[in-house]
């Protein structure tokens, strides 16, 4: 009797101990992460579609389901969610991924952001005062918030510790694998017309001027005076434009047009189901860009 | 087995601590140097330097990752203890054709408990209608808490202050305080939440100016569906005039001067006016909400609702010492379904926002009129039991037209079914009032507004009238997130 008692405990603790996390990504980029560190022992869900700007979304009963039966929430953090993560998470009635709480992760919090401390005046655009929160553009940052993700996953799931740990030492190899390729492409470049202050992490990370960006403020759709600004201080010289594909594109193409420098409009998100390999193709498209032609 | 799992997990954690300790002596070496190159950092970032020297990056980034151990590191901007503020303002300009007639048959007591002069009505001419200032932050692990205060020019009135449990097991949460009822969709929205300029007519007149908006508890479920689905009961105080309007006990009292020649005298007139001074809470309500997931472009919640409240009293007074009570009880219930496209336009390019819901109440009331007989009682001279049903729904719509633009329409019906009484206690069909609104919105950024709307009212009395207004309304501060 006894013995079968032990089997089934024991039995039950391994179910237990291999029940997969079930994760929250709140975009696709984390989603991808998660997948990477947790492997097989965890099942991701995303809340926001690769084509929307994760600023301006909404609270919607979906994201609360999901968060109902969630384990962990990952999301950028930094403020970029703060329009409708909190809603939904109130919403999810779930004690486990609360604030504060081993399933609340932000991973901003764990890397060195930019543009941290600018003064929180609104009359300077939808700032960030707490830095810029769009580090997953930087594959080095990326990798390095896998270490904490990892540290965290471990501490849901101390069984699985070392497996996330030794996966995320993957995910910085392969990234410091890829750097070096990705530096030597984006060498000579003249330097990126940004959109909104969002690739500066990839263009830092690579060594590449940022020289303007068609947004007026942060927030503020561009203006023709504005427009006219960057023409009259950029003209002559040589570059490219970038623009997210949830970013209007008009802009972009009246500077390419004026400036006679291309304009590319690309996701910064990979797909809802994506991994590591779907997030270096789109680091490499972005950087494919970057070629000087002559 | 099980001994050598715990060993594992107790040499991981030994080594992590270790590490920890070890990373974070180092990490503040590291911070040092951080602080030493920030000074040349920003003239740094154009240029930039290479990877090596990375000024943003001096200490790799594998360290800091280990040393960052901790979640009790504030979360929100400057914020630290202190709870998040926000200031909404909200102008308006409004000019009406004629002087508004309120839809007939739903203001039992003569109008008692209800005025456009308070509340969320929108008065004629120039008016700051609000300044809705919002304190909201966590008090501990375990709650959150959220303090609305509305001030107008001559007031200031607690609009909302509840906490909400954080930490509970299940799914459950509670909710404890002054709050906006989650009865139907549009009850629970500030005025910054609305699609038009004002409420519908149902929340207007089926519970009053301010909503269902009481001082109680609500316990709410969210089971692990993979479907979305709330259930909540809500036990309140009841002083909603539309649907637990309450007196409480009481004394008529009039002074009349007895003309006596040369040397008039005041004579007081006093009596109990009958009414039981039942003590809250009166009122009960339950909702249930369901929302099938339908993919991240378009979203739908369908929601029932229903209340009883054992106390609905009212009053009107007449100068002659008349005193008319109704006294019962009153129920309601509903429905209300929200649809939302996301157009994935630039701000709210393409968005679509529909809405309706509709709401019935029933009161059973005793009615009398009473006199004074001596200076001490009154007689009742009229009385009769009453049973008033009415409903009323609206159906709105909302489309972003272009980015930053938005237009609108929405229908009123108030009293499809609009059976009451007459003061004499003659049961009377009221009939149905019916009111057209367009709107059109601008907003510069997510942080103001700008709206104008036009509605076109058909009284059931036979009246009608063109009501213009304009509305500004920006947010000030830390603004949170706002829910489905």
């Amino acid at each position: 009797m006894r013995k079968i008692i032990t089997v089934f405990l024991l039995a039950l603790l391994a179910h237990i101990a291999h029940a997969e996390l079930q994760v929250v990504a709140t975009v696709p980029n984390m989603g991808a992460l998660a997948r990477e560190i947790g492997g097989d022992a965890v099942n991701v869900r995303v809340l926001a579609p690769p084509d929307r700007d994760a600023h301006y979304l909404e609270a919607r009963p979906s994201m609360m389901a999901a968060l109902r039966r969630a384990d962990i929430v990952v999301s950028v953090g930094a403020e970029l969610e703060i329009g409708w993560l909190p809603a939904a998470i109130q919403g999810g009635h779930n004690r486990r991924i609360q604030r504060g709480q081993p399933g609340y992760f932000e991973a901003a919090r764990k890397v060195e952001l930019i543009g941290v401390g600018k003064p929180a005046d609104r009359a300077l655009g939808d700032v960030h005062p707490m830095g810029n929160p769009h580090f997953y553009m930087d594959p080095e940052r990326f990798a390095e918030a896998g270490y904490a993700l990892a540290e965290r996953f471990g501490s849901l799931s101390p069984d699985n510790a070392e497996y996330f740990m030794a996966n995320a030492e993957s995910v910085d190899e392969r990234v410091s694998g890829m750097m070096p390729k990705w530096r030597e492409r984006a060498e000579s470049a003249h330097g990126v017309l940004l959109y909104h202050e969002d690739a500066d992490y990839l263009l830092h990370a690579l060594d590449v001027p940022v020289l303007g960006y068609i947004e007026p403020l942060p927030g503020i759709p561009p203006t023709a005076r504005h427009l006219r600004s960057i023409i009259s201080e950029l003209s002559g010289r040589d570059g490219v434009i970038w623009t997210m594909d949830f970013q209007p594109a008009e802009g972009g193409q009246f500077l390419s047009r004026e400036l006679g420098w291309p304009s590319v409009r690309l996701p910064s998100q990979v797909h809802t189901d994506g991994d590591l390999d779907d997030y270096f193709s789109m680091i490499d498209n972005w950087v494919d860009t970057l070629k000087v032609s002559e | 087995m099980i001994k050598y799992i715990f060993e594992g997990t107790r040499t991981v954690f030994i080594l992590s601590v270790a590490m920890a300790l070890s990373v974070a002596e180092s990490g503040w070496a590291g911070n040092e140097e951080l602080n030493a190159s920030e000074s040349n950092k920003h003239s740094h970032e154009m240029n930039g330097r290479g990877p090596a020297s990375d000024p943003l990056d001096p200490v790799p980034y594998r360290m800091r990752a280990l040393q960052l151990r901790d979640t009790a590191v504030p979360l929100t901007t400057g914020t630290e203890f202190n709870p998040a503020i926000s200031v909404i303002l909200d102008f308006t300009y409004a000019n009406f054709t004629d002087d508004i007639d309120d839809p007939p048959g739903f203001l039992v007591g003569g109008g008692h408990g209800h005025g456009h002069g308070h509340g969320h009505g929108v008065e004629e001419g120039f008016n700051l209608r609000e300044m809705e200032v919002t304190f909201s932050g966590s008090i501990d692990p375990y709650f959150d808490a959220l303090a609305v205060f509305n001030v107008t020019p001559d007031d200031l009135e607690v609009e909302e202050a509840y906490i909400t449990t954080r930490m509970l097991p299940a799914g459950l949460q509670v909710k404890a305080g002054k709050f906006l009822s989650d009865v139907g969709y549009i009850n629970k929205q500030h005025i910054h939440d609305w699609l038009f300029v004002d409420a519908p007519w149902m929340r207007e007149f089926m519970f009053g100016d301010e909503g269902l908006n009481e001082a109680g508890v609500q316990l709410s479920w969210v089971p692990p569906t993979p479907q979305y689905t709330r259930f909540g009961v809500e036990i309140l105080e009841g002083a909603t005039p539309g649907v637990s309007s309450f007196v409480g006990d009481g004394r008529h009292e009039i002074v009349t001067l007895l003309p006596d020649a040369g040397s008039p005298e005041r004579v007081r007139w006093r009596a109990d006016k009958g009414f039981s001074d039942t003590t809250g809470p009166r009122l009960f309500t339950g909702f249930a909400k369901w929302a099938p997931d339908l993919g991240y472009n378009h979203a739908i919640q369908f929601g029932t609702f229903g209340g009883y409240s054992r106390e609905f009293q009212a009053e009107e007074v007449h100068s002659s010492g008349r005193l008319e009570t109704w006294d019962g009880d009153a129920w309601f219930a509903g429905g209300d379904v929200v649809y939302k496209y996301d157009g994935q336009g630039v701000m709210g390019h393409g968005n679509v926002v529909i809405q309706a819901e509709y709401m019935y109440r029933e009161l059973d009331l005793r009615y009398q009129s009473r006199e004074f007989e001596s200076f001490s009682s009154l007689v009742t001279t009229d009385a009769n039991d009453q049973r008033w049903q009415q409903d009323g729904l609206y159906v709105q719509g909302v489309y972003g037209f272009l980015p930053r633009w938005n237009a609108g329409a929405r229908l009123d019906i108030l009293g499809l079914i609009n059976d009451g009484f007459e003061n004499r206690g003659d049961s009377v069909d009221f009939g149905t009032s019916y009111r057209y609104t367009g709107q059109v919105a601008y907003g510069p950024t997510e942080f103001s507004r700008i709206r104008a709307q036009v509605s076109y009212n058909d009284i059931a009395d036979g009246h009608d009238e063109w009501q213009f207004m304009l509305q500004y309304s920006m947010s000030l501060g830390v603004h949170g997130a706002h829910a489905f």
